[in-house]
């Protein structure tokens, strides 16, 4: 069978042949299968491979004072990065050197890096002032695995400090970047103040770029294929309504003290300047999380992240006559010309004391020596008469007790009581006149913020409008459109002229001759204003002032609240004075007075009414 | 003396030109945009490659001019002095990779194992056409021959140099079957491979393997005892791997072998290679990315892209265009050398022709094959295109050899 060999190998090399080129037909196919056939897969994949997409954050809007000064903008934070497969180990000496830190820091960094990924860049050293940074650029050469990265933080300019204005930024929430794709892990944003109101606005857009990375993760630089990524949209600017120089000179004047003042444009509601002391610093809020401070304000007894100007609770005193006399006049219970006897008090079933001097009093002479006889008279009628919902009606046209639609958060409603809120508080037919009488001197279950009672007396100063508190005035997008934010000024029907002029004269007065004479009597500069003290049960009583100047045509109208502060005659007024003084003449004369608020100690007083 | 018109250029071109395209690839591979992630010495390998390209030209040329007898003298030398070389090595090598199979005298290192196979190749071939009537249906002769090849191969594993062991082992029945080894009997010896094969793909394929493959034998050979050993050889294969999956190899070492029709199951780990070599493959298309455009070559997404996984880079950059070529030029290259092996008068260079011709294939097979996915990754070179001095330069001598014996064949008479 096997005896012909020249067959045997004619038959041997035809099956070598067939089993050789079926094989190679085979990887043919398969070749074609991968190249031609799966073409579109392999070609996403490959290019899938090679190129990363990348979110490119977006510059955060500026924040501009309302006469264009840049009161907040952003500045660059340098973070030094490793990517622990391409560094070199032997090299740590000279980067700690670098860094100035000790060898064991890098060397620990180094080491966490290396166990989150071996490929992946991770941050090394974050926020490094610009020297070292450029000292590390020079030396880069050196330093393979080494790279960086520049974030943004944001920057204050001014020497304004406006912490409770603007807020600060912290890393969102799960929540937050879970619920939309512009947030994504690691991006900061506000959380409080007007970076948390405008937040949106503020934002501006994710970039995307593509870039090209090799197989280690090595970015080597923008793509350049068909797949075109998007240009960051920079976010909008905003354009506040404060005085940035009033505001700085405010929170001068209120420092080393606890309270807020709130200064208002009467006529728009644009507030000019906002202040709440003790006050934290954005700028350590800024960049890197600067844990301890965090702690030590989130811990502070005296509450140094709490607004004052629009959150505190606090019964408004004698601030509160005005507005009480407008009413009294609206209801018929009184004309200007009525007169009601002080004799040392207000007797209807027990004294409620009066400390102003015996004597008639009219509803200005009442307003401008705070006599509570006048006032205890005018909420004993308006309860008898059963109006106390009528009475907390109109005082719900003044901003008090209603909900306050200002541009930042946690803005308090305050507390005005009408017959409904009694019964929760006290009870059904648990309360009476008794529970009353103290609402006409503005004490008892009666509660405003330092910016509710800047709204009163706007309304008062403005001729009788209503007006909607704001910060900022308009939204610049970043395209160059510009959104304005809705405003409001509407008449207060029931507001007479002749009303408005009785309390004013009073308010006048107050400074002429009542207690604003010692530090709010000038001559640059004609305020009227009413001072008012809230009782504190837990110690020194608070000062009121509230004020607004020129008399004649009031442009400004400024509300200083000083916590434990005692006579606000001596505390609130001669601050508010400083800023009428600065606000109109833009510059202060009266050194003397500067002089005495910077040395101001609060002292105590138990007195219900200056 | 010798008609230069008888020299076979066709094949002579065929290996430029695989040559060419090996040095285009490796360029691509070490010289472009991705040497800036390769290491110096590295990125040197195109130099050197060029180098052993010259010198390979050298000694086509310069081999030609030799007597094709001297083939026939000098096998047995070769491969006692190839031995030696190879058990020198075991001892005193340096090893690259894990494999220790580089030799290395002064500023020059070779792989011993690829001269191995010149030699290996010569001798057995030189002992199976010694005598007139040998024939490898004889058990004895046959027996000598498989010590002959099995001695380097011992050797080969004892280097860690499982590639080369695979080539060594192929060569038995390749050498077997051409000395007469009956048709049935090489089927049954290298069934094995192919239900093993088979039967990591799919079990039930391994069966129905089996059964085919024992018909087969019973239809070439009609002798049932061989038969029936095959379809029991096959069933205990198959039978061997279903337990070797399920019972006793480690999930990573399956992970390993199954790789490659599941390189998803451990994408950044055993099956990254695979995941790699297909996209790079697949993703070049018709006519490719262009000469050092492609992104996988160029982002070091390739291991091994100058050697095991050069076909990608050529796949890739050059498309189905340059693959296919690639493929219709061994195909040309082996038609050719078998047709040279059948008309030749005389065995010694018919089996050696034969051999060489099969050792290219196996190497091209595997290569492409692991490359593309049809086979799990086996580390080892394609001839003529990948990078690497030794393997260029045993292949390139044992084509000279051939090309030699088919140029002289009129004085390489059967009789003395």
């Amino acid at each position: 069978m096997y005896n012909a060999p020249v067959n045997r190998t004619r038959t041997s090399i035809r099956a070598l042949q067939v089993i050789m080129i079926g094989l190679c037909l085979i990887v043919l196919g398969r070749v074609f299968y991968l190249q031609i056939i799966q073409y579109e897969t392999y070609a996403n994949l490959g290019e899938e491979n090679s190129i990363r997409q990348q979110y490119v954050s977006p510059a955060r809007g500026l924040i501009y004072d309302r006469s264009g000064v840049l009161i907040v903008d952003n500045e660059p934070i340098f973070t030094i990065t490793i990517t622990p497969a391409n560094f070199n180990r032997a090299s740590i000496p000279l980067l700690a050197d670098l860094l100035d830190v000790a060898d064991s820091v890098v060397t620990k960094r180094v080491d966490e890096a290396q166990r989150y990924s071996w490929y992946r860049t991770s941050p090394l050293l974050t926020d490094v002032d610009f020297q070292t940074f450029s000292l590390i650029q020079e030396n880069i050469w050196q330093l393979s695995g080494i790279g960086h990265q520049i974030e943004s933080k944001r920057h204050y300019p001014t020497a304004m400090k406006g912490s409770h204005i603007f807020g600060y930024l912290r890393e969102a929430d799960r929540s937050e970047y879970e619920a939309t794709n512009e947030i994504r892990l690691g991006d900061k944003i506000g959380k409080s103040g007007l970076e948390l109101v405008y937040e949106e606005e503020l934002r501006g857009d994710l970039g995307i770029e593509f870039l090209k990375v090799n197989a280690l993760g090595q970015s080597l630089g923008n793509y350049d294929g068909e797949r075109s990524g998007r240009n960051p949209a920079q976010g909008d600017n905003i354009i506040t309504t404060i005085d940035s120089e009033l505001q700085t000179y405010a929170e001068e004047l209120m420092q080393g003290k606890s309270g807020a003042v709130v200064a208002m444009d009467p006529h728009t509601g644009e507030i000019l300047a906002l202040v709440s002391s003790p006050h934290y610093d954005v700028n350590r809020l800024a960049g890197r999380l600067d844990r301890d401070y965090w702690v030590d304000i989130n811990t502070d007894s005296t509450r140094p992240l709490y607004n004052r100007a629009i959150s505190s609770r606090q019964p408004p005193g004698s601030t509160f006559k005005p507005l009480m006399g407008m009413i009294g006049l609206h209801l018929g219970l009184v004309t200007p010309s009525t007169t009601i006897t002080n004799t040392g008090g207000y007797r209807r079933g027990r004294l409620y004391k009066d400390i102003a001097p015996r004597g008639e009093y009219n509803l200005e002479k009442a307003i401008a020596f705070s006599s509570n006889t006048y006032f205890y008279s005018l909420m004993d009628k308006i309860s008898s008469s059963g109006q106390l919902n009528v009475w907390s009606d109109l005082v719900n046209d003044f901003g008090l007790g209603v909900p306050n639609s200002i541009d930042l958060p946690s803005a308090n409603q305050g507390i005005v009581p009408d017959s409904a809120f009694m019964d929760r508080w006290f009870g059904k037919r648990k309360w009476g006149l008794g529970d009353l009488i103290n609402l006409g001197i503005g004490q008892g279950i009666l509660s405003v913020s330092p910016l509710q009672i800047a709204q009163m007396t706007s309304s008062i100063a403005n001729g009788g409008y209503k007006i909607k508190p704001h910060l900022v005035s308009s939204v610049q997008k970043y395209d160059g459109s510009v959104q304005y934010a809705s405003t409001l000024k509407e008449p207060i029907e029931w507001v007479k002229p002749e009303y408005l002029e009785t309390v004013k004269k009073g308010m006048r007065r107050v400074v002429e001759e009542g207690s604003g004479r010692f530090y709010a009597k000038t001559d640059l500069i004609q305020i009227a204003g009413k001072t008012g003290t809230a009782q504190n049960p837990h110690g020194y009583s608070h000062g009121w002032f509230t004020s607004f100047s020129p008399y004649d045509d009031p442009k400004i109208v400024i509300t200083v609240f000083l916590e434990n502060a005692g006579f606000a005659s001596t505390s609130a007024a001669p601050i508010a004075a400083l800023l009428h003084e600065k606000y109109n003449n833009r510059t202060v004369e009266r050194n003397w007075v500067y002089n005495y608020v910077m040395n101001w100690v609060p002292k105590e007083d138990n007195s219900q009414a200056e | 003396m010798t008609n230069p018109r008888e020299f076979n250029w066709s094949v002579l071109f065929t290996w430029l030109c695989l040559t060419l395209i090996g040095l285009t690839a490796i360029y691509s591979a070490t010289q472009g945009p991705v040497s800036e992630f390769l290491p110096t010495y590295i990125q040197s390998n195109f130099y050197k490659q060029l180098g052993f390209v010259i010198l390979g030209m050298i000694l086509m040329i310069g081999i030609q001019f030799i007597t094709p007898r001297t083939f026939l003298e000098l096998s047995f030398v070769a491969y006692f002095v190839g031995i030696i070389l190879m058990i020198l090595t075991l001892f005193f090598g340096s090893e690259i990779n894990g494999a220790k199979s580089w030799f290395r005298i002064g500023p020059f290192g070779f792989q011993s194992s690829e001269f191995m196979k010149i030699a290996t190749i010569l001798a057995v071939a030189s002992y199976l056409t010694s005598r007139r009537n040998i024939s490898a249906e004889n058990i004895r002769y046959a027996l000598i021959s498989v010590v002959l090849i099995a001695i380097p191969t011992g050797l080969v594993i004892a280097q860690n140099d499982f590639g080369t062991a695979i080539i060594f082992l192929a060569l038995i029945p390749v050498m077997l079957f051409w000395s007469g080894l009956p048709y049935g009997v090489s089927l049954f010896i290298i069934s094995p491979a192919i239900i093993l094969y088979l039967t990591v793909l799919n079990w039930q394929l391994g069966v129905v393997s089996v059964i085919l493959l024992a018909g087969a034998i019973f239809f070439i050979q009609r002798r049932t005892w061989l038969t029936v050993t095959s379809f029991f050889t096959g069933i205990l294969t198959v039978l061997g791997v279903q337990l070797a999956l399920s019972k006793v190899l480690q999930p990573h070492q399956i992970a390993r072998i199954t790789a490659f029709t599941n390189p998803t199951y451990d994408p950044t780990g055993a099956g990254w290679n695979v995941i790699q070599a297909k996209t790079a493959i697949g993703s070049g298309g018709l006519s490719g990315k262009g000469f050092m455009e492609g992104t996988q070559t160029q982002l070091k997404f390739l291991p091994e892209q100058w050697t095991d996984f050069v076909y990608c880079v050529i796949g890739e950059e050059f498309g189905f265009v340059g693959a296919g070529l690639v493929i219709l030029l061994f195909m040309f290259l082996l038609i050719r050398m078998l047709n040279i092996a059948g008309n030749h008068k005389h065995p010694f260079a018919q089996l050696v022709t034969v051999s060489v011709a099969s050792v290219y294939f196996i190497h091209f097979f595997i290569n492409v094959g692991s490359a593309t996915a049809l086979l799990p990754v086996i580390g080892i070179p394609l001839p003529f295109i990948s990078y690497g001095g030794s393997a260029y330069l045993t292949n390139t001598i044992m084509l000279a050899i051939c090309l030699n014996m088919d140029f002289h064949k009129r004085q390489f008479s059967i009789y003395r």
